[in-house]
């Protein structure tokens, strides 16, 4: 779905629809934010764990990570700590990490592994697509 | 057939298992799978069938990946991973590498000997430096049978179908009926021998390389047994070296020991230049 | 034909020589460079007293690698003894050392078997919560029996959710009751709802299908 906006000297840029990952073990929790980013006009990518994410990631780029921290093979924060070491563009993902915990601690962790935002699950649609908006821009 | 959600708990049952990755893409073959399968193991429903894939009841899971990995082995087979390693692979690991320190190069498991044969029919063919190198390929399993037959060197026409005539008529001489065999410059040069990958004083005997081949075989082991041999060719690895995996494996499941890089041709792993493992 | 030669008789030097013998390697362990608490770690595990040693130098070791092949030498033990290593780490704040933990139980199979009921019942929300995913493993009556009964008595939603996304593997009718008495009681709780009302349509669609 291909949405129009003018640029600055008239011409018409042409911009597709925002891309989002979603990085969790869980089927059912990837399931229900697919569901709520298409809903509110994202194009939605999955993945299981953070060595997955990141080999996807390497195919094609995207506007936002949404990242559970609790995943096998290469949790949320160690999976957002490598992707801010890649080089170029990669590295400057926005990342939100959901998470159960809520304590300062791991908020601070989180964010010293270069976590953008951060939310305690069990998160809304409403709060999930909100966040996601502000966090990479208008879905279209 | 098979529906959408029950593809989904398929799919992500066999990468939680096994490590395989299947997409959207392979949906017909895998859906193809499942019915042969049901029909094998006189299942009545799908649901039937996924529950007797779960508890691996008489090796199921294997009976199941099986049709995806031995669909006989030929050469040139994941060509493009032959293209990334005379492409990318090679130039990097050049760089940095001592003079007249030999370029060293797995295949493992090799089976019948498709593998190892043709990388270097195809670095023969492929690669302009191929003369200004010393070039050491490996091939092991851990059948002996597959070995013998290996170092035998003879293959039916079905296994060179993917070869561009003029390489058959090149480096094979006619054996028999739908027979060819390999030269014997050319079967000479590549040393078989027999390993299991899950013992480490096995695998630590034959040192460091700069490219592993390992496809479609840890797919077949339980988590701690991949992890081990995971493990295993890490350690086999020199820094910087690459390891392949069959392209519907990743390493992903597996262990986090690895880079992951992205080639034109190929997505392969990367033991760090830096790090453990001496 | 330009030839690739004969790879030469002598093979290369074998990599990291390991230590010489069990004293050596469990000094090693704790005392080596990386390399070599890393070469140790992968061949500790059958000496004597190795298990205990994996299981002390877990604790602070900070490289990631070695880490690494000390959780996957006491995943491949797959004793008792390395399960009780393992298992306090689960509680542990350090997210990479909880999951890495939670890894190895998985990869011991049936050794763990013996102790998720407890897991199932600890007073940790979150040793409760990972341990839902660890019955993934089991064979699929017994796990929906053991998560169907953590449910009838949980009350943090989100170990709710982590058992409900296992029973929508592993769950058949028998889980219905008790993924419905959760909805009611959880009844508009974020994603809750959602997951339990897709493994619920599941079981009931497959029930219906199984009997055609």
């Amino acid at each position: 779905m291909l949405s129009s906006i003018k640029g600055q000297r008239g011409a018409w840029v042409a911009e597709g629809r925002k891309r989002v990952m979603v990085v969790d073990d869980a089927a059912l929790v990837r399931r229900y934010y697919r569901e709520a980013l298409e809903t509110a006009g994202f194009e939605i990518e999955e993945a299981m764990n953070g060595l997955e994410a990141l080999e996807k990631l390497l195919q094609a780029p995207v506007d936002l990570l949404v990242v559970d921290v609790n995943m096998p093979q290469m949790d949320g924060l160690t999976f957002i700590e490598t992707l801010r070491r890649q080089e170029g563009q990669l590295a400057a993902t926005p990342a939100l990490v959901t998470s159960t915990e809520s304590s300062p601690k791991d908020f601070d962790a989180a964010r010293r592994a270069g976590a953008n935002f951060y939310l305690v699950k069990p998160i809304s649609r409403e709060t999930l697509a909100e966040f996601a908006t502000m966090l990479c821009g208008i879905p279209r | 057939m098979v529906s959408e959600e029950e593809f989904q708990r398929l799919c992500e049952f066999l990468y939680r298992r096994t490590g395989m990755v299947f997409t959207e893409a392979k949906r017909y073959y895998v859906e193809r799978r499942v019915v042969e399968r049901m029909k094998a193991t006189a299942a009545g429903s799908f649901v039937d069938y996924f529950a007797r894939l779960r508890s691996d009841a008489g090796g199921e899971i294997e009976h199941f990946v099986n049709a995806f990995t031995v669909n006989e082995t030929y050469f040139y087979r994941e060509e493009h991973q032959l293209r990334c390693l005379t492409g990318d692979l090679l130039a990097e690991r050049l760089r940095g590498k001592p003079p007249g320190e030999a370029i060293r190069i797995w295949s493992v498991p090799c089976s019948t000997g498709e593998e190892p044969y043709s990388i270097a029919l195809w670095l023969l063919e492929n690669w302009p430096l191929v003369d200004q190198y010393e070039i050491e390929i490996l091939g092991s399993d851990i059948d002996t049978a597959v070995l013998e037959r290996a170092r035998a060197g003879v293959f039916g026409k079905r296994a060179l179908l993917r070869l561009p005539p003029h390489v058959v008529a090149k480096y094979f001489a006619a054996a028999g009926p739908d027979a060819w065999k390999i030269l014997d410059d050319l079967r000479e040069s590549v040393q078989f021998s027999r390993v299991n990958i899950v013992e480490c004083a096995q695998t630590r005997q034959y040192g460091r390389f700069d490219v592993i081949f390992c496809r479609n075989v840890l797919i077949y082991f339980d988590d701690a047994s991949r992890r081990v041999a995971a493990e295993n060719l890490y350690e086999n690895l020199s820094p910087g070296g690459y390891i392949c995996l069959g392209h519907t494996e990743s390493m992903s499941r597996i262990t986090p020991l690895f880079d992951v890089r992205r080639f034109a041709d190929a997505i392969v792993y990367q033991r760090p230049a830096g790090g453990v493992g001496g | 034909m330009p030839l690739i030669r004969k790879p030469s008789t002598a093979t290369s030097t074998p990599s990291s020589p390991p230590a010489a013998d069990a004293a050596s390697a469990l000094f090693l362990l704790e005392n080596g460079t990386d390399d070599e608490r890393w070469a140790a770690a992968r061949v500790v595990s059958q000496m004597t007293g190795g298990v205990a040693a994996l299981a002390k130098a877990l604790v602070g070791e900070r490289d990631r690698r070695v880490r690494e092949a000390i959780l996957t030498s006491l995943a491949r033990a797959a004793t008792p003894e390395s399960v009780q290593a393992l298992l306090p780490l689960v509680r542990s704040d350090d997210a990479q050392l909880r999951t890495g933990a939670l890894d190895a139980l998985r990869a011991t199979k049936d050794a763990l078997r013996p102790y998720l009921p407890s897991l199932l019942r600890d007073g940790d929300v979150d040793v409760r919560l990972l341990a839902c995913e660890l019955a993934r493993n089991l064979p699929a009556q017994e796990a929906s029996h053991m998560l169907c009964e953590l449910l009838d008595h949980e009350t943090e939603p989100n170990v709710c959710g982590a058992a409900v996304e296992v029973l929508a593997e592993v769950g058949g009718p028998e889980a219905l009751p008790s993924l419905a008495r959760c909805a009611d009681r959880f009844h508009g709780t974020p994603f809750l709802d959602f997951s339990i009302k897709v493994t619920a349509d599941r079981i009931r669609l497959e029930s219906t299908r199984s009997r055609e």
